[in-house]
């Protein structure tokens, strides 16, 4: 009995001694951003960030491995990150100097051989600046210079938002590689080869940071990561977050968690029904252009969509504002310009008098109706219409069945059309198989995107006359040629192959002369409609104020979109704190 | 009396002399043996879905390199072209290989027992995947099938010695409805109500398969924590089969109870338990160790879902991503995984059977 009540005693007291702990741990939790991305724990997941199948933070990977500067798109203009300041100089090349007294989480300084050791690595595995890059030296100790074959904001851009990587990580690789382009060494070579088998199977350690957080081992989970302040990081000093948490999952497996309060901002695609709930429950939502959107591309081979004026006619009767607020709520806005571009970027590129002449299509299927009678096409008995060559109108519509906004958007679209008079069919075709068949020519008409999250209206371009028109060896790899139209085009301002004008629009540093380009392009496209754009997507992230205190929703920072991402410059800057 | 010995000069035929089995006699009576060609069937059984599935999953939309050349267009805002020139450099698979030659160099590595590296994580052994990853789906479903076995034949014979009665009424209902039910439905309504709704537990922190603070091993905490974040997959995957175990165990009793030999074991005055032991409940329990050995076989292909849902890092949510990434070599590791526990499952009911039924052994060696 005596022994019972000595035990019962002593339970109290353990019960009592971590509570009265758990109070001073309370007094002392770190404060927390709870985010969400989806990644996979190792042995998949690991810290070679030049490896596929790396643990991938998204947008999170920022505030480890700071980028050089970010593109505030309200501005036009970048802000600098862990670089100082960077430009062209006067002969054609680049410079970047790094800021000082920022060290990586191993205790090493940042210094400008780290940028060598980025961007030299990068060429092992294809970085894209290479093909204008034809080297990096080092000026001193905390600047190097981007030798350039040639030169573009788009250039300045990939130097501008690459990751920067240690050197006491990616030294050797870096020093390998470097060796390697000094000698021509490229893919097929058997010393490059060799490098490059040797650096995507490398798996560092630890992951060294620069920026004000650093993902430990031990802390990564099956369910979240937790990163860890790097005291001796890029603006460990501003940022007001201790640690940031990121849950593990996508939309459907975070979504109780941000019911139940437990994950406070997410970047993920929600159903307009389950934005409707967070809403009720409190909680704010953060709609930020992600200026791309689906739009109706149709096989240019297939009469009579190849018609311009069967095209035009497609548009007047679609009423895009039902089509977007079907298919993604308040976040699926209808496209006003309908010219290929995000109607967020035209403003910066083109002049106010020329957006004034574009053809809005605004809904219309009485206009509609006429312009398919002048082209002498007839109604049947059932309302159907026949073109001129006695064939009913009659097409089907494939769209990527796993993509809910898009599939709605094609239903929607159908709907119309068929209630105007077409007779479409809605097929919804696996998302890789409905891309696959685009790029081989294998629809008549198919739901695609328009427009890409980048401030250059050549990404954008290259989107239609590129991604979706079988050009040269790349989209479709020579074996199909997408919607297969024609670039060379003829429309009120004269004559363009609008390939090349949007390859060219990014290009050199001209800046009127992109926007003398980009202006044909944006002109061109609303005349000829390639592609219809149905509407433009625009972020629907929840954002729990109750816990986090951040700008209000109408901040222009919110205009940012692609790798420049509005929440972890916020976080980066201090912009965003605790509630 | 003198016995005739009618063989008597008669020329006595020459004893046989026993010598040694031929090969071929050996091959003869392997033939013969129910065992051995349960065996056989079972390897050629595997190596008919490794082969199908690996063209199976060749013939899936898309490819590793394309899913990551979308990926890093979706993710980093590149174009087309440079993905593609990135996707080239970081993965050593070539999509436009000879599939006939891919799979005999799969077939080569195999039977030395290599699985191969992931195709997404250049350099990572798929065994490596597999063990990090299966140990925690054998432990869910195989927890969740043990309960559910349980409690199923326990209810399922309690149904049917008060059947027609107003609890095998109730309990018929219940069975039904929880067999009706798609097992993702439950835990989706378990996270919604009980975790978001009610708040009776934190969706987040029964999340992956244990408390990270703590030390993995043998010791109380982790076992505890174990068991906790395996709490709602196993109490899913309960729920799931439960009302099938229940209903199959109440049928198998019913129609035991109306054989011969249990009118003949009451009408000799045997005790009710004697009966229900000796009699009903093995005959009755036969065919379940035949359906539960079944099951095992697919605990590890029926968690998918589940494990999604959950956040729960078991084999099933490693399959679902490499299925999204077009991983072949890992989906194949997976998938032979699976194929072997199925056949191994059933090749261990067939001789669990023919032990328990001789009938069966009788009726197969012939």
């Amino acid at each position: 009995m005596m022994k019972n009540l000595r035990t019962l005693i002593l339970l109290a007291v353990v019960v009592a001694l971590l509570s009265a702990l758990g109070g001073v741990a309370a007094q002392d939790e770190p404060t927390q951003f709870a985010g969400g991305w989806p990644y996979q724990v190792p042995p998949d997941g690991h810290f070679n960030t030049y490896a596929s199948g790396r643990l991938n933070m998204g947008i999170y990977q920022d505030l480890m491995e700071p980028p050089l500067a970010v593109f505030i798109w309200a501005d036009g203009a970048y802000d600098p990150m862990i670089a100082e300041s960077f430009g062209f100089t006067d002969d054609g090349n680049y410079t970047v100097t790094l800021k000082s007294g920022v060290t990586w989480s191993d205790g090493t300084p940042v210094t400008g051989q780290d940028l060598l050791t980025t961007f030299n690595t990068g060429y092992m595995i294809g970085w894209q600046i290479w093909n204008d890059l034809e080297s990096v030296e080092l000026v001193d100790d905390m600047t190097a210079q981007f030798n350039l074959s040639s030169q573009s904001p788009l250039i300045e851009r990939r130097i501008l938002t690459e990751n920067l990587r240690p050197t006491s990580t990616y030294g050797d690789f870096a020093a390998q590689a470097g060796e390697l382009i000094a000698a021509g060494a490229a893919s097929g070579d058997e010393d490059f080869e060799a490098l490059l088998a040797e650096l995507t199977e490398f798996r560092p350690e630890t992951f060294v940071a620069a920026g004000p957080y650093q993902l430990l081992s031990e802390n990564i989970t099956d369910a979240r990561a937790t990163l860890v302040k790097n005291e001796g990081g890029l603006n460990s000093d501003v940022v007001r977050f201790d640690e940031i948490v990121l849950w593990n999952g996508e939309t459907e497996t975070v979504t109780p968690l941000v019911s139940n309060g437990e994950l406070w901002y997410g970047t993920y695609g929600f159903p307009p029904a389950t934005e409707a709930a967070f809403v009720d429950q409190g909680i704010d939502i953060v709609r930020g252009p992600l200026y791309t959107g689906p739009g109706l591309y149709v096989n240019h081979t297939v009469y009579p969509l190849n018609q311009v004026e069967v095209r035009q006619a497609l548009a007047y009767a679609i009423n895009r504002e039902e089509n977007g607020f079907v298919s993604l709520g308040e976040s699926g806005v209808a496209s006003e310009c309908m010219c290929g571009l995000s109607d967020n970027l035209l403003p910066v590129w083109v002049e106010d008098d020329v957006i004034d002449e574009l053809n809005f299509y605004d809904y219309d299927p009485d206009l509609a109706a006429s312009m398919l009678e002048d082209l002498g096409f007839t109604r049947g008995d059932d309302g159907v219409w026949i073109d001129d060559q006695g064939t009913r109108m009659s097409f089907e519509l494939i769209f990527p069945a796993e993509f809910a906004d898009w599939a709605a958007a094609a239903e929607n679209a159908t709907a119309q059309l068929n209630e105007f008079g077409f007779e479409i069919t809605a097929t919804g075709v696996q998302f890789q198989q409905q891309q696959q068949d685009v790029y081989d020519s294998n629809f008549e008409m198919a739901i695609r995107n328009w427009g890409v999250g980048s401030p250059f209206p050549r990404d954008a371009y290259l989107q239609p006359y590129n991604r979706y028109n079988g050009q040269g060896e790349v989209a479709g790899e020579g074996v199909g040629g997408g919607m297969r139209f024609d670039t060379d085009v003829t429309f009120s301002g004269g004559e363009i192959n609008v390939f090349d004008a949007a390859v060219e629009s990014g290009q050199g540093t001209d800046l009127a002369a992109q926007q003398a380009l980009v202006t044909d392009l944006v002109v061109s496209f609303n005349e000829v409609l390639p592609a219809i754009p149905l509407w433009e997507r625009y972020g629907n992230n929840p954002l729990n104020r109750n816990f986090v205190d951040g700008p209000a929703g109408d901040d222009p920072i919110f205009l940012n979109g692609g790798v420049d991402h509005f929440m972890t410059y916020l976080i980066l800057t201090g912009g965003i704190g605790p509630a | 009396m003198a016995v005739r010995d009618l063989n008597a000069g008669a020329v006595q035929p020459a004893e046989p002399t026993r010598s040694a089995p031929s090969f071929l006699d050996g091959v003869r009576r392997v033939a013969r043996s129910y065992t051995a060609r349960t065996l056989v069937q079972a390897v050629i059984t595997i190596w008919a879905v490794i082969t199908f599935t690996f063209f199976l999953i060749r013939l899936m939309p898309g490819n590793p390199v394309d899913v990551y050349i979308d990926f890093l267009m979706n993710q980093q805002n590149i174009s087309f072209e440079e993905a593609r020139q990135m996707a080239a450099s970081q993965f050593r698979f070539d999509p436009d290989a000879n599939v006939f030659s891919q799979y005999f160099d799969y077939m080569g590595r195999l039977v030395q027992g290599d699985l191969g590296e992931s195709i997404t994580s250049t350099g990572t052994r798929v065994v490596d995947q597999i063990i990090r990853f299966l140990p925690w789906t054998v432990f869910s479903v195989g927890l969740g099938l043990l309960i559910s076995f349980v409690l199923g034949v326990l209810l399922g014979t309690v149904m049917a010695y008060n059947r027609n009665s107003v609890l095998d009424n109730a309990l018929s209902l219940f069975s039904s409805i929880l067999s009706a039910v798609p097992n993702y439905i439950w835990g989706l309504l378990i996270l919604i109500v009980f975790g978001v709704q009610l708040q009776w537990f934190s969706v987040g922190a029964l999340r992956g398969t244990y408390d990270p603070t703590l030390d993995p091993g043998f010791n109380l905490p982790f076992i505890l924590s174990v068991l906790e974040h395996a709490f709602l997959p196993v109490l899913v995957y309960v729920v799931g089969t439960l009302g099938t175990w229940m209903l199959n165990m109440r049928n198998s009793t019913i129609s035991t109870l109306g054989e011969d030999y249990v009118n003949v074991a009451r009408a000799r005055g045997l005790t009710s338990s004697r009966i229900l032991v000796a009699y009903v409940g093995r005959n009755a329990a036969l065919p379940m160790f035949t359906l539960l050995a079944i099951h095992i076989g697919f605990i590890l292909g029926g968690s998918v879902i589940i494990e999604e849902l959950f956040v729960y890092k078991g084999i099933g949510s490693f399959l679902f991503w490499s299925i999204s990434q077009r991983d072949y070599t890992s989906m194949q590791g997976v998938f032979l995984v699976i194929t072997i526990a199925v056949v191994v499952s059933n090749v261990l009911a067939d001789l669990l059977y023919s032990r328990l039924d001789p009938r069966v052994r009788v009726t197969g060696d012939k």
